[in-house]
This record gives structure tokens, sequence and C-alpha cells, in this order.
């Protein structure tokens, strides 16, 4: 594989591992309040939430090309006061790939929690464990593996993304360019053989993250 | 440790107002509480552990005030609630909750104040519950009792001001259960904490409580020391949830002075009932199983006055003791200890008599 090639993949494996580093703290909080509280407009959320799993990608894309583009609100805001541009850049790329992923870890971690017996959470807090401490030496720890499957997936869902990155970052070679995108522009352009070698890696780069992700849950289901 | 003091407990408890809607009634609780062990007795589902977690601060009620010693816990009226984190309340629950992920000494160590008072440092509780050869275990390979202990010394490592134990003996088997009520005898002797104790259980009741709160279905039936309420209760549900074994329909046939003689199909007992209301004819007639006594052979003078020619119906084992189900006109349950049991060599069909003493015999109007 050439350099150019491996930059790609290298590219791609970055961005899928900080988008889902960045949302996990929204992500945990999102499902936390979920699966812990009841508040007025929850299910409207979960809904939206959950909305990127089915719209097409390309559509959500589009939503955000709208919001973050020069002329968008928060794009706008973004380009005025810090100078930052989003579309079009990799950040662009961050951000298709965080709100696509986004459902799988909330999922994940919300199932998580919700196994929890909320028992041990009380009996915490009367042995005077505030709500911080008791999230962090109770809850977490006990979903840990449902979180660590969430991220797997999210990190996972990812590496796959095409429809939303394209729409928000383009293809542009050497700045926003994922494994999906140069496969499907490698195969436009007939350079097949290129194309079966991103191919190949993206099957083993999936291949692992589900095995990992199968292997957590036979440990959480061997554990109990 | 029997020299302790078993009085002096520092603190009462004080539950007023409480008004708190569960899915089939509303949990309406009106009671001070003062005595080291008092047990909230009750059926499953009565309101025992809503009221618990009122308590601990782990539910709201619409309505209520909870005092303990001088500090007012919770006030609807003046929107007072001190989170759970903050009451100083041990709370074991009927799940235990122990944290699964933590080994036994995490366990113990999670809400541990050292406060300077040595009678709840580590060492101390550790030795008295006898749980040193499990404090690097793991909480998921403990037995049943193991765990109780270790729930058990964790909320006391808490320095309580109240401890709540949430039927803390269900789901052992009668053989454990005596083999851990020493120990709770013990904390209860050994630290002074006031202790609310939810059971359905006699035998844990009598074993270990003053005072007894009968909850039905969410209103406090009848309050008092434990003799007092299992001897006299106040209702015909209250001594349908103590299980009385033997509740009788009786008309009152003679009143003199505090004897009541009461008939029960052709058979008459003698019963002492000072605080029958006046006028009173029909009335339940409660008899304790663990209040009749055999005799095998002839009829010999005794000081019981009431004398039953009987036939065994049955006889079975109930934990330690055995339950020997009588007819003598109408349905009788006695409870003996095994031995006894093996000396009279009781067995259906025999002939015997049962004798049970008038104070014995309570009757509730009906």
């Amino acid at each position: 594989m050439s350099a150019e090639e491996w930059e790609i993949v290298w590219f791609t494996a970055w961005v899928s591992a900080l988008s889902t580093v960045v949302i996990l703290p929204f992500g945990l909080a999102v499902a936390w309040l979920l699966a812990r509280h009841q508040w007025p407009g929850k299910s409207i959320i979960e809904t939206l939430i959950s909305l990127p799993l089915v719209m097409p990608p390309v559509a959500t894309g589009l939503i955000l090309l709208k919001m973050f583009g020069r002329r968008g609100a928060i794009g706008g805001f973004l380009h005025d006061t810090l100078n930052l541009d989003i579309v079009f850049t990799w950040r662009g790329v961050l951000i298709a790939l965080g709100v696509m992923s986004f459902p799988l870890l909330v999922r994940s971690a919300r199932v998580a929690f919700e196994e929890i017996n909320p028992r041990l959470e009380q009996i915490a807090r009367t042995m005077g464990a505030g709500e911080v401490r008791v999230f962090f030496t109770i809850t977490a720890p006990l979903a840990l593996r449902g979180i660590l499957g969430g991220m797997i997936l999210s990190f996972a869902r990812a590496l796959g993304e095409f429809g939303a990155t394209i729409m928000v970052a383009g293809n542009i070679p050497g700045q926003t360019s994922t494994l999906s995108l140069s496969i499907f522009q490698s195969v436009q352009l007939g350079q097949d053989a290129y194309a079966f070698r991103l191919l190949g890696v993206s099957t083993v780069l999936a291949f692992i993250a589900v095995w990992t992700s199968e292997w957590l849950m036979r440990q959480r289901k061997g554990s109990k | 440790m029997a020299d302790a003091p078993k009085e002096g407990v520092e603190v009462s408890l004080l539950l007023n107002n409480i008004s708190f809607p569960l899915a089939d009634f509303t949990l309406e609780v009106n009671v001070e509480i003062r005595s080291p062990i008092t047990v909230i007795f009750g059926p499953s589902g009565s309101g025992k552990t809503s009221l618990l977690d009122l308590v601990a601060g782990l539910r709201r009620a619409d309505s209520a005030f909870i005092q303990l010693g001088d500090e007012i816990l919770t006030d609807t009226g003046k929107d007072v609630f001190v989170p759970a984190r903050r009451r100083g309340i041990g709370y074991v629950p009927q799940d235990l909750a122990l944290f699964p992920h933590l080994s036994v000494r995490q366990n113990l160590l999670y809400g541990h104040r050292p406060n300077g008072n040595k009678r709840f440092t580590f060492d101390h509780i550790v030795e008295l519950l006898e749980i040193q050869p499990l404090v690097h275990r793991g909480v998921t390979r403990l037995s049943g009792g193991e765990k109780q202990r270790v729930a058990l010394a964790r909320a006391l490592l808490t320095s309580p001001r109240l401890l709540l134990l949430d039927e803390p003996l269900a789901n052992l088997d009668m053989q454990l259960k005596t083999r851990i009520l020493p120990y709770l005898a013990r904390v209860r002797d050994e630290f002074r904490v006031p202790i609310l104790y939810v059971t359905h259980d006699r035998f844990e009741t009598l074993s270990l409580a003053d005072e007894m709160v009968a909850l039905i279905k969410g209103k406090v039936a009848q309050i008092g020391p434990v003799q007092e309420v299992f001897s006299r209760p106040a209702s015909l549900d209250v001594a349908g949830i103590l299980t009385v074994e033997t509740i009788l329909p009786g008309r009152i046939i003679q009143t003199a002075d505090d004897l009541v003689t009461v008939a029960v199909g052709n058979t008459m007992l003698a019963a002492v009932e000072p605080n029958l209301p006046p006028g009173t004819n029909d009335v339940h007639v409660c008899v304790r199983a663990d209040d009749v006594i055999l005799l095998k052979g002839a009829d010999t003078p005794s000081s019981p006055r009431n004398h039953l020619p009987s036939s065994v119906r049955s006889v079975t084992r109930e934990g330690t003791l055995m339950r020997v189900e009588l007819d003598c006109g109408f349905r009788l349950a006695a409870l003996l200890t095994r031995q006894a049991c093996e000396e009279l060599a009781l067995k259906p069909g025999d002939r015997v008599v049962a004798l049970v003493k008038a104070p014995n015999i309570h009757l509730i109007p009906r």
C-alpha cells in the first residue's frame, strides 16, 4: 500500500476514534438521563437522537451542512467569533461521524445503565456519596462493558460513514478523504485495484471492531 | 455483651402526618419511635419498604414530617428535605445491594466515616460480626448468611444515627436465621443505634424487638410492646397478620369479674379479658399455637382453666418446632418442641387433652 493509502486509513481511524471520544461525555449524560429520570419532552429527545439511525445519511448531512455552513446558525457564529470553519474541513468529518454514531452509543449505554439495580445507587447515597461519586464509583463501573460496547459500535459506524460525511466535508484528498469516500471515488475513476486494497483494510478494521464488541458482550453475560 | 445497656437509645424518631400514595392504597403513618428495636410488622405489600425509603430520604412523600433526634429530616410543610447522603441513616435493603464489582473490604469502606467513636471502628465491627476471613473476597462469592453480615457491617461503618433493616433474614432458611439472629442482638446491644426492623416473621419479632408497629395496607393498625400486641391484637386484621393460629367465632355466655365464659360451638372456654366493651356478645376467640399445652393420658387437675379433650389430626414440622393440629370440637393448633413431640409419641388419631390458660385466650369483639 502506498503512503497516500496509509494516510487515508490513518485519518479515518483517528477521526473515528476522536469522534467517539468527543461524543462520549454527552452520550453518557443523555443515556443516564434517559435511563434514570423522567422529564418533560423525554420522548421527543429520545426520538430526535435516534433519527440519524433511520434517516437517509445524506439528509442528515444536508441538515448539518446548513447548520454548520458559514451562513448557517452555528457555522456562522463559529466563523465570526473563532474564525473556525467546519464545512469541508476535517472538523466537518468529525461532526458528521459524531452525529451519525451518537445514537448507537446512547442506546448501548442506556441499556447498560438500566440493567443496574437502582438500589445500588440509592444505598450508595445513604452511605454519604454524592451524585458524582455514585456515578463514577457505582454506575459507570457496572455499566462499563455496555459503555465500551457502545463505543466500539460508534467507532465502527464512524469508520464506514459515507453519506453525511460527503455532504458536510466533501472528499478533499489529504484533508477529508476517509476510507469510504476514497473507495467510492476510486471505483468511479476505474481504479479497482486501489479500491480493493482499501476494501481489504475496511474489512479487517470492521472485523476487529465487531469481534471485540461481541467478546465484551460475552464477558458481560459470563459475569452474571 | 449481656451487660451492655439495652435502654438509653440516644435518639427518637418521629414520623408525623406521612401520606404517600402507593399503587393500591395510601401509606399513612403517625408514630413516634423510641425503643432500641422497633419492628414494622405487616404482610407483603403493606408499604413497609416504602416507609423505610421515606425515612432514608430515597423517596419523597406528598406530606411528611420526619424528625430524628433534634434534626428535622423532612418537613413538606416548610419544604425541608435533607438528601439521603446527609441523613446519617444506615439502610440494609432486602436485596442487600452489595456492590458486586467491589471486594468485601471495598464495600465495607465505601461509606466508612471514622467519627472518633471507637464502637464504629472497622476492626471492632469486623470482629463483632466475624467477617475477618471474608474481607478480601469478592462479594459475589459469599454465602447468604455472609452477605447478610457484610451488608450489616457496611451500614454500621457509616456510624449511622438510625439503622433501617428491611427483612434482613427473609431469604435465609430457619437454621441460618437462628445463626444470624445473635449478631443482630449484638448490634442492638453494642451500638445503641435505634433500629427500624421490617419483617413479617413472628420468630424474629419475638426474638429481637421491644416495640412493634403493625402496618396493614399502609395504615398503622396497632403499636405497642411486642408481647402486648401479640397477646392482645387490637383487631381481627392484626390477629390475622400475626398469624394467631386459631381464630374462632364465639359467643359470650357469662362475665364474672374479669373471667369471661365464651362458647365456641358446644365447647365452653374461659378467658380473661378485662377490656371488653360492655354489652359485647359476639367475639373472635384467638389462641396462639405456642400457648397450647398438650397432655397425654388421664386428665388430671391443673391450673389452666381450659381442658379440651381432643384428637390429633396431623403432626408437621415447622422450623425448629412441631405443629400439631387438633380436633376438639373445633380446630386448634399447637406448637411443641420436637423433643416434647417425641416424648409424647404423638401421631394422628391419638387422644390428648389440650390445656390453655384463661389469660391466653384473647377475645376481639366482632
